[in-house]
Formats: C-alpha cells, structure tokens, sequence
C-alpha cells in the first residue's frame, strides 16, 4: 500500500511538474475570484470598509470550499477523464481493487494539494490584510474536513461510474458545499444547529473559523461531532463508490464514455 | 516412487458465459453461451463480426462485467471473487488507450508495474527489461503523446506484461497500425507466448490471426459458431482439388483423355483434379510430360470465417 501511495504521488508530482501552467492558472484563478469578490464588497461598503474577524472568517470558508472541489476533482472529475482516455478500467484490473486505489490516489492528491491550497490562503492574506492564527489544533479539525471532503469525492464518482456525465451536478454539489462552508454554521441555534451538525464539513470549517479567525480555543465536543460527520460521510461515500463499482459492472458500463 | 503426474492448469477456463443488458427498456442478449480455455503459452484467436459479442466476453472474463450466468478462472481463481486472480493477468482492452499519454514510457511502466502489485524498484528493473526487449529504450524520457503509434502500442503491451502475468488479453492489437508496426506486433505475440504467456486475441484482421493463433473460436450473436486447432480448422474447410500446372501446353489427346475421366482443363496447360483417386489417373495420363506444379485448394481464414458466419446466420433465421 505505501508502494502505492509513492508511485501515485510520484505520478501526480510528474503530471504537475510537467504541466505547471495549469496548477498556476488554477492557483490565479482561484485568489482573483476571491480578490475580485472583496475589492467590490470594499466598493459597495466605501470608506468605512471594516470587517475584522468577519473576513478571516470568510477567507477560512472560502479557502476550505477550494480544498473541497480540488478533492472533488481528484476523484470525479479524473475518473470522468479516465473513462474517456481508456486507462479507467486498468485501475479496475488492480489486484487492490477499485476503492483502496482511488482511497490511495485521493491521499497522494491531497498530500500535493495541500501545498496549492496553503499558496491559495498566502496569496488571499497578503491581498486582503486578513490575518489568521495557525494553532497545531487545527490539524485535527482539517483531517474531519479531509474526509468529508474525500466522502462526496467518492459519491460524485460513485455516481460518475454510472452516469459518466456528472458535469452538472459536479456543479451543483459546488455551490451547494460554498453556501455550506462560507456560512458561519456555528451561531446557528435551535433547530438549525442540528442541521449545521449535519451538512457535510460544516462542523469542521465551524472549527477552523473559531480556532483561526477568532483565536478561540478548541472545543471538543464541537470537534467529535466533527469527526463523526467526517467519518459517517467518508463511509457513506466508500459505500456508494462500491455499490456503484458492482453496478457498473453489472450493466457493463464500467470503461464505456 | 510413485510415479510423477503432470499437472498442467489452464491459463483461463470460461464455462457457459451469458450476459444480457438492457438497453431502452429492452433486454438485449450480448453473450448466449462462450465457453473458452487456453493453456500456457497458447494463442487463441476470437474472431467474430461486429457486435457479435467479443468485447463483453472478454471483458467478463477480465472481471470487468459481471456474468449473469457461468463462470471464469485465471490461473485457477476467479477474478469475479478473487482479486488476486488478476496478477495473473494483463491486457490491452482499446489500443494504445491504456497509457498515461502525459507520462514517459518508465513512468507508465513503473505506475503500473505498482499497480499490480511489484515494488517501484521490481516495476522499473522489470520495465527496463520490456522497454530493451521492445526496442522503446531510446525512447524510454519520451512523453507517451509524443510517440508514434505502433510505438505506443509496443508499449501498451509492455505495460500489460511488467508484471509477468500467465494470460494476456488482447482486443484489436494491430488496428491502426501501419505494416511494419504491425510485423513488430506479430513478433512480440509470437515471442510472449513463446515465453509461455497464454493471449486471447481479437482482431478483424483475419491474415494476422491465421498466420498467429494455434486455435481459433468463432463466435456470432454471442454464440461459439466454431473452435478449433487453426490448421485443422483450415484443412477441414479446404476442398479435395488439386491444380496440376503443366509446363508446356498439353497435346490434343491427352487433352481428350484427361476430359474422359470428368477432368477440366483450363488454356491447355492447367488441370483440376476434383478427387484425390482421380489424381493418380491423372498423372499416369501425363506421364513423361515435364509438370511445373501440383497444388492443394488451401481455404484460407477469410473464406472459412464468412462461411460460418453465413451459416450461423441462415441457422438463426
């Protein structure tokens, strides 16, 4: 398995490498959105543009949303385009079998994206003045975030084995997990606090707002509903991914675009 | 001592495959009954028309579609239950589509050579080995996009072979190649099943499958039509007529003689000779005469496949 993970980390680090135009284009790309977004709240506000905490809070969203589609991407996405080049069912013919390879692959791609996200938070601090805490607190809250990511990655790609074209709710799940992640769940109350437990990351980026935008300390309560999120999500994604894996097979679409 | 017995498993065992899909609320059969096995180091040529039912046999064979009914053994296991079954095997489903087109040969070879199941080290020393073998080691830093298409191919092949697997399974290995890429593929089939790799191959080239396969399976509306040993196949469908090429233009009376016994002459100097007895008689009739050639009505692979197929089809209508 730890053979794996290097050849798949080492495929990525090539393809990156090699092609280091598109990692840069999408680094830009993604900071310009979010330049270009708090330039024109600061025009809208005028002068007396303040908002404190409240934007780092905003960046964590927003940078947290940019993890999750690259996670997204990792495993629909590439699995869309592995389908349509023919190397798809290779990784099928795997004594590993379909999900440990995709599990492998999503890891070596996050251990690599990681880096792409941290330049993305950098270059959003330097441009817009926020400042940010990093407590090694925070580890434990990004890993909740890792797998709930890795979990919808593997229901789009579950559905992506069936349908193959997934581009349209690819973007929907997008929009959807921005709202989900740029809004500040945590000062939800009532009733709508057990649905902030419930949608996907939102316990986890509640976390990392607390710990990183407004200096609190961590909360373990507010951390195991985390973590059991994060998990029920990483294995409600595992299961999907399997059931579609078996149909897929079934019905003999497994490499057919 | 007791005495020693040979145990030789078979590289792939196929038994009552079906398969049915259902397209547009209709249920369309792909696969009615394919039952297949090749031992070690044997080439089996699968040949059929178009929709016929390769594709999807080969495929549940690979572990790649379910069967609805039957069954399937790599090497003794089943790929259906047991993904271990499939170190035991390669492939090269689509062409030259199984590659990294972004990544080197090395690179593709080392991904996959991990990917089932060696370490980095054993899939690069065992890539190099392919890539010299395969005449791909000047090209071994080339970006696989950069690569002439048989040479992408040739590579295709290495990768499905890096971790040495007992069954390689080939869909349309030479389609697209020009003619000295698809001699180089003629030549490394030859040399993997020399090495006692068994192949499944399909190919509408059906030249390449005479001149490659030991065995051949016809297979037509997902039916076996025909399988048999490729030489037996080829003597069974071929006629009784010999064709005795004279040398010289044959006299008026042996002409006439040669018509008595229910010979046709063709531009006095060509006889066919539609029995084997009547052959004797014939050249006791030539004697002394100087005969260029005598040849046997050899069907080839082309005649024998439309023929079944034919068959098959007036057998289902």
């Amino acid at each position: 398995m730890i053979e794996l993970f290097l050849a798949e980390l080492k495929r990525n680090w090539i393809l990156q490498r090699r092609y280091p135009i598109e990692v840069v284009g999408i680094v830009i790309i993604t900071v310009s959105i979010f330049y270009g977004l708090f330039l024109s709240a600061r025009y809208v506000a005028g002068a007396n543009f303040q908002l404190g905490d409240r934007l780092d809070s905003i960046v964590i969203g927003y940078v947290l949303w940019s993890l999750v589609l690259f996670i997204m991407g990792n495993i629909a996405s590439i699995l869309q385009y592995e389908a349509q080049t023919g190397t798809l069912e290779q990784l099928f013919l795997s004594q590993f079998g379909a999900v440990k390879v995709f599990l492998i692959r999503a890891l070596a791609s996050v251990t690599l994206q990681l880096i792409f996200v941290l330049t993305i938070l950098l270059a959003i601090l330097l441009l817009t003045g926020s400042r940010l805490n990093f407590p090694p607190a925070l580890l434990l809250p990004l890993i909740a975030v890792l797998m709930g990511a890795n979990g919808i990655a593997f229901t789009i790609g579950a559905l992506a084995l069936l349908f193959k074209q997934v581009n349209q709710l690819q973007v929907i799940f997008q929009f959807g997990l921005l709202f989900v992640l740029a809004t500040p769940t945590e000062t939800w109350t009532g009733f709508v606090q057990v649905l902030a437990n419930i949608l996907p990351i939102a316990p986890s980026a509640g976390i990392l707002r607390a710990l990183m935008a407004r200096g609190e300390s961590l909360n373990l309560t507010q951390l195991a509903i985390a973590f059991i999120n994060g998990v029920v999500y990483f294995a409600l994604g595992l299961g999907l991914f399997r059931l579609a894996e078996r149909q897929a097979k079934k019905r003999g679409v497994l490499g057919g675009y | 001592m007791p005495p020693k017995i040979e145990f030789c498993m078979k590289a792939l065992e196929a038994y009552n495959l079906k398969k049915s899909f259902s397209r547009n609320k209709q249920i369309v059969t792909a696969v009615k009954d394919v039952s297949l096995t090749i031992e070690p180091g044997e080439i089996l040529a699968f040949l059929g028309p178009n929709g016929a039912g390769k594709t999807t046999s080969i495929k549940m064979m690979a572990g790649l579609i379910q069967p609805d009914a039957g069954s399937v053994r790599i090497m003794g296991k089943d790929p259906h239950r047991n993904a271990a079954a499939l170190q035991n095997l390669g492939a090269v489903l689509e062409g030259n589509r199984n590659l990294y087109w972004r990544l080197t040969p090395e690179e593709n070879l080392e991904y996959f050579g991990v990917l089932k199941g060696l370490t980095r080290r054993e899939a690069r020393l065992s890539g190099k080995e392919l890539l010299t073998r395969f005449n791909l080691l000047a090209k071994r830093r080339t970006p696989v996009q950069q690569l002439s298409r048989g040479m992408q191919q040739k590579l295709a092949f290495a990768v499905a072979l890096v971790h040495r697997p007992q069954l390689l399974l080939l869909d349309e290995p030479t389609l697209g190649l020009d003619v000295e890429a698809t001699e180089d593929v003629k030549i490394l089939v030859r040399e993997i099943a020399a090495a006692g790799c068994a192949i499944l191959l399909t190919t509408h080239q059906l030249q390449i499958a005479e001149i490659l396969s030991d065995r051949i399976a016809i297979i037509q509306k997902g039916e076996i039509l025909a399988e048999a040993p490729t030489q037996k196949l080829i003597q069974q469908f071929s006629g009784t007529t010999y064709k005795i090429e004279m040398q010289a233009a044959l006299d008026e009376a042996r002409i006439l003689e040669l018509e008595k016994i229910g010979l046709e002459i063709e531009a006095r100097r060509i006889i066919y000779v539609d029995r084997t007895e009547l052959l004797y008689k014939a050249f006791t009739i030539l004697q002394s005469l100087p005969i260029q050639a005598v040849l046997k009505e050899q069907a080839n692979l082309t005649e024998i496949f439309l023929q079944i197929v034919k068959q098959g089809n007036n057998l289902n209508d």
